[in-house]
């Protein structure tokens, strides 16, 4: 019965992911995050290579999103939450002392579940990232503006609407606008913390085609708790459960052929 | 070990792009951003502090003011003595009936505002539909807006006469307007209560009977209070009674939202509980909703009371300035003196002569004032942190 | 209980509820009511030739060739007055010598009433002050004067266990049978002819200095000293109860240092409104002397202390309310914390510190106990900017109170009080629907 139920899930023809030649681009190695004294993510170690869309699957309270948050340090907002472990980011740990968070943050952007543009006009929106590494030059900004909103797949939208006021666009269009404004900082890395749920089923479907596009730019990190999602847009997935990784592969592989109970069963809706 | 073995992968990498800023901070800007950083929230917590530390310099100035008084003077004459003769020969500053004037139209602030204020907030969070509560909460803000010089202006100029001309018709239909409805209630309910034990038709009628009965009785007596109320003459409409009301109405917007937020803040269960059990609105509210309030309640009043007793303009305009106290104890329609009027009143003819006994006395008062505020203020923040507390236990 | 009563103690209950927030409504009525009425009559009134003729002559204001073609016409209405008084005065000299004495300070009464109500006699030299210059401006207060001359007003005090009783005879009467009893019917029936009133606006009531200690013109320099005095707290107390306010939120942790901070902002809310005057005089005059002696300065600092708790709980009150998505958004984007602050956070919380603003504005203009001692004066001139650091100004809350209680002729001024009232209150409460609408729209944005 398994077997049927995971082929609903099959991804649509796509190259097949082989682990092997990849380069790691963020690197956990036995990486724990605390709230205070609970352990949200448990000695976690796994590889996210670049340029590939990685999911990251489980239900709700698994760490998915902490883990997510630690690798632009997000958690830091966060009182009492404190990571252990190491977390590798161009050869440096992201939670030793020396990191620059800024610079850090700079180079993965990141997407939150729900679209929180700024109370700007949707260029001060997009150019708000460029300005705070200094970019001054109106010309510069324009076309910086201007091309994170292609590549976002907003700007045939809001061309002539640039000026108004951000809250005004609908929420799909918002989320792409939160995207753009993440891509226009140049970022090596894309956090998106379950970007879709807030959306209504058009958006969405925006949303996976874009990141679709963004696949090969950029390292896309995405957590959802939709698995249709996971498997539709992602080329590797993690499942975690409870704070722990319980397994993690090719997307294809592992909804077809989980090699963990516990994946199996999360997968084919028996709990989760 | 889930890792990804090789790194060849040439196919998948990621664009070309400019050299990216170093993760990691060179060791001086390391130390730049730990100064700046540290400057910087210095530099807001001594700001922060500073505007704390007012209140300090306050109790300091008041008070270095207000001892060489007590040296001059001693302590005893001022709190006991009732002979205010600042500036006769020798001067004498007994302020004891000045005490009096402010406990006694604080009092009389607080007889007017609490039972309305307390039933307004009820009325608000409870009964009044969402509309019309909206459209009640710009009035209560208005009414806190006002400044205290158009109620002390307001007090002197319209009140006052009317008080002079109209007082005894005003008093007797106030007592009516308050009695009348007490007497008919109370008569119903004590009607009741004396014949719950029996039954059948011969209850009914002995009901109705000690119910009238004591409507007859009760509205004989109104109407000989009313006779004597109308018959009172007031000799001058600046007095007690006058800035009473006056700093009644003032301290009822304090009273009401502050009450209105910790009747509120009992929420939905509570209520729910209570009306489950087929208690009417008015038992719920009064039996389960205030007594869970009633912290709250406290704290409003007591930020009432500080109200009321800080007050300068109105006293000082409509209080009659009288340094005695009244004839009987209780007597409204006498003109009073209150402490802040003393102070806003003499300390024109007296700051030229700072070291006198006559500009440290002031001072004195001050910081009796700014004691009592205190205390009142820390008061009312203990009794909201207990209810805080409770609210979070439950 | 029965149902029945348990029913109607709930219905009375829920009445108390409304009878109460009755009261509320009606005494706001009741206080608004005759500011607005009669504070009104301060800009708009019935004006006499007298009010055109000093406008003109002191002002320069108004058109010359009517006003004294007026003045003509009101002079010849009046000189019935002046002719009867006069041969009333030569009258006199036949009568007997008691008779003389009782006629001739009654005619001294009569005199100097008819001088205020319509002017100095003709050919009488001219008086230094302004309101002897001039008669009755107002026609509700030459109607008052009139009334005076009509009828002397007395009191009976016969019986001891009674207030004295106010009787009113005709003034006629202690003129029965001399030539003067004409007199009086004449300035009854020629009132309007005399003092030929006309509605007029006075709208420069807010911009014209006071005349002759209030008698006259308009209140410019309390309105000026007010928004010195206002604006001046606004420059001390927001920028310090801003950076408070985000210190507090932003970067306080839980210690026992904030929670001691947090407990003196919160006393300080509660001092008395004088006992800030004493500390500004005792403090910012006698020990630091940033001015002389009461200065706009000084009293704009002592305003600021007071009104500081409340710009700093509201500002706070404002900033938390920013939701942490545009914080994490900022941060997200590789933004430092002051710069997310700044660039973020403080503009998302503008309005709700606007609204603090606003309103605390609406206090500083409002309280009088702490100018008594730091800034106001009962007269002066209108203040130039830089005389701020050094000068003491009226102020409209202190002059309302100085000219309702201590001003040599209170009831002669009623509407300027009034006037001032009015201005006040309207000020403050243009400032309070100001921070209302904010909060309005605030609310609407957040939930949008």
């Amino acid at each position: 019965m398994a077997p049927t139920l995971l082929a609903t899930l099959r991804p649509p023809a796509r190259p097949e992911v082989s682990q092997e030649g990849l380069t790691a681009h963020v690197s956990a190695r036995e990486f724990s995050v605390f709230y205070r004294k609970v352990e949200a993510v448990k000695q976690v170690s796994f590889d996210i290579p670049s340029g590939l869309v990685t999911a990251i699957i489980g239900p709700s309270g698994c760490g998915k999103s902490t883990f997510l948050r630690a690798i632009n340090r997000m958690n830091d907002l966060i009182p009492g939450c404190r990571a252990r472990g190491e977390l590798v980011f161009d050869a440096a740990n992201v939670y030793s002392p020396e990191v620059d968070v800024v610079a850090l943050r700079q180079r993965v952007g990141m997407v939150f579940q729900k679209p929180n543009p700024f109370p700007k006009t949707v260029f001060e929106n997009v150019a708000y990232g460029p300005r705070l590494q200094g970019t001054r030059d109106r010309v510069r900004l324009a076309s910086i503006v201007e091309r994170s909103l292609v590549k976002a797949a907003l700007w045939e939208e809001v061309k002539d609407r640039l000026s108004e006021n951000a809250l005004g666009l609908s929420g799909g269009q918002q989320q792409r606008l939160c995207i753009a404004r993440a891509l226009a900082v140049d970022p090596e890395i894309l956090l998106m913390d379950e970007p879709t749920s807030a959306l209504d089923p058009r958006s969405t479907t925006r949303i996976e085609d874009l990141i679709g596009e963004l696949r090969g730019s950029y390292t896309i990190v995405i957590v959802t708790h939709n698995m249709q999602q996971a498997a539709r847009i992602s080329d590797l997935t993690a499942f975690f459960y409870e704070g722990v990784l319980v397994e993690y592969g090719p997307t294809q592989r592992l909804f077809t052929t989980p090699e963990k109970k516990q994946t199996e069963d999360y997968i084919t809706g028996r709990f989760g | 070990m889930k890792t990804i073995a090789g790194t060849t992968g040439a196919d998948r990498r990621v664009d070309p792009r400019p050299p990216a800023r170093s993760l990691l901070l060179s060791k001086s800007a390391s130390r730049w951003q730990r100064t700046a950083s540290f400057l910087g929230q210095g530099f807001l917590f001594l700001v922060t502090a500073f505007s704390a530390a007012s209140i300090l310099f306050i109790f300091y100035y008041i008070f270095r003011d207000a001892l060489p008084f007590f040296q001059l003077r001693g302590v005893a004459e001022f709190f006991s003595s009732t002979k205010w003769y600042p500036t006769g020969s020798p001067p004498e500053f007994g302020a004891l009936a000045i005490f009096f004037g402010s406990g006694l139209v604080t009092l009389g602030a607080v007889v007017v505002a609490v039972p309305l204020g307390v039933a307004a907030a009820v009325c608000l969070s409870d009964v009044l539909p969402f509309g019309l509560r909206q459209a009640v909460k710009p009035v209560i803000e208005i009414l806190a807006a006002i400044p205290s010089v158009a109620y002390g202006f307001f007090a002197l100029v319209v009140l006052a006469p009317l008080l002079q001309s109209q007082g005894g018709p005003i008093l007797a239909v106030t007592a009516w307007c308050v009695g009348a409805p007490l007497l008919l209630l109370s008569s119903v309910v004590i009607g009741d209560l004396s014949t719950a034990r029996l039954a059948g038709p011969k209850a009914r009628a002995l009901r109705l009977g000690v119910t009238f009965a004591l409507i007859l009785i009760g509205g004989f007596g109104l109407w000989r209070l009313g006779i004597t109320l109308k018959a009172v003459e007031v000799s001058s409409g600046t007095n007690a009674l006058n800035v009473s009301l006056i700093l009644g109405i003032m301290a009822l917007p304090t009273i009401v939202s502050v009450s209105e937020d910790a009747i509120q803040a009992t929420g939905r269960d509570l209520r729910e509980g209570s009306y489950a059990l087929g208690a009417t609105r008015a038992e719920t509210l009064l039996k389960v909703i205030i007594p869970a309030a009633s912290s709250g309640i406290l704290a409003a009043v007591i930020l009432g009371i500080m109200r009321a007793i800080g007050e300068t303009m109105v006293v000082w305009m409509a209080s009659g300035n009288a340094a005695q106290i009244p004839s009987p104890w209780l007597n409204f329609l006498e003109p009073v003196r209150t402490l802040t009027a003393t102070i806003a009143g003499d300390m024109g003819e007296a700051d030229h002569v700072t070291g006198s006994a006559r500009y440290h006395v002031l001072f004195a008062m001050a910081a009796c004032l700014l004691l009592i505020s205190f205390l009142c203020n820390l008061a009312s923040e203990q009794v909201r942190r207990r209810t805080l507390r409770k609210i979070e236990g439950a | 209980m029965k149902l029945a009563t348990r029913r109607v103690l709930d219905r009375s209950f829920s009445g108390l509820g409304f009878f109460s927030i009755g009261i509320m409504a009606a005494s706001l009525v009741v206080m608004l009511a005759p500011m607005f009425v009669r504070g009104l009559d301060a800009f708009v009134f019935k004006a006499t030739v007298e009010h055109r003729r000093l406008m003109l002559e002191r002002l320069g204001r108004g058109n010359r060739d009517a006003t004294s073609g007026e003045v003509t016409r009101a002079a010849s209405a009046r000189q019935p007055v002046y002719d009867m008084i006069t041969r009333f005065k030569t009258e006199i000299n036949d009568y007997s010598a008691d008779q003389r004495r009782i006629y001739r300070g009654a005619v001294r009464d009569l005199e100097s009433l008819v001088r205020e109500l319509l002017g100095p006699f003709p050919g009488e030299a001219q008086p230094v002050l302004i309101r002897q210059q001039f008669g009755q401006t107002r026609w509700d207060r030459a109607q008052a004067k009139i009334r005076e001359i009509l009828y002397v007003e007395s009191y009976d005090y016969s019986d001891p266990t009674k207030m004295g009783v106010r009787i009113e005879t005709p003034r006629v009467e202690a003129f029965r049978g001399t030539s003067l009893e004409a007199l009086f019917p004449y300035i009854e029936a020629h009132a309007e002819e005399m003092l030929r009133p006309r509605t007029t606006v006075y709208w420069r009531f807010l911009f014209d200095g006071s005349m002759d200690a209030h008698f006259f013109g308009g209140i410019w320099p309390e309105v000026l000293g007010t928004f010195y005095l206002t604006f001046g707290a606004m420059i001390f107390a927001v920028p310090m109860g801003i950076i408070a306010a985000i210190y507090l939120v932003e970067y306080a942790r839980d210690t026992w240092l904030i929670q001691l901070l947090r407990t003196c902002i919160s006393s300080l809310a509660g001092v008395p409104s004088i006992v800030f005057g004493l500390f500004g005089l005792a403090f910012f005059i006698n020990t630091l002397h940033v001015s002389e002696s009461k200065s706009v300065l000084a009293g704009s600092i002592t305003l600021a202390v007071l009104v500081l708790p409340t710009v700093i709980r509201a500002s706070e009150e404002a900033i938390r309310a920013v939701p942490l998505t545009y914080r994490e958004a900022a941060l997200s984007l590789g933004a430092g914390k002051w710069h997310t602050i700044v660039s973020v956070i403080l503009p998302a919380a503008l309005p709700g510190i606007l609204t603090s603003i606003v309103i605390s504005m609406g206090r500083a203009a409002g309280e009088t106990a702490p100018i008594i001692f730091t800034a106001a004066v009962s007269v002066g001139k209108p203040l130039k900017l830089w005389e701020t650091a050094s000068q003491p100004t009226p102020a409209l809350p202190w002059n309302i109170y100085n000219l309702a209680t201590e001003h040599e002729a209170v009831d002669e001024i009623r509407h300027i009080q009034f006037g001032m009232v009015l201005t006040l209150v309207v000020l403050v409460l243009l400032l309070n629907v100001t921070a209302i609408v904010l909060r309005a729209r605030v609310s609407k944005k957040l939930r949008g």
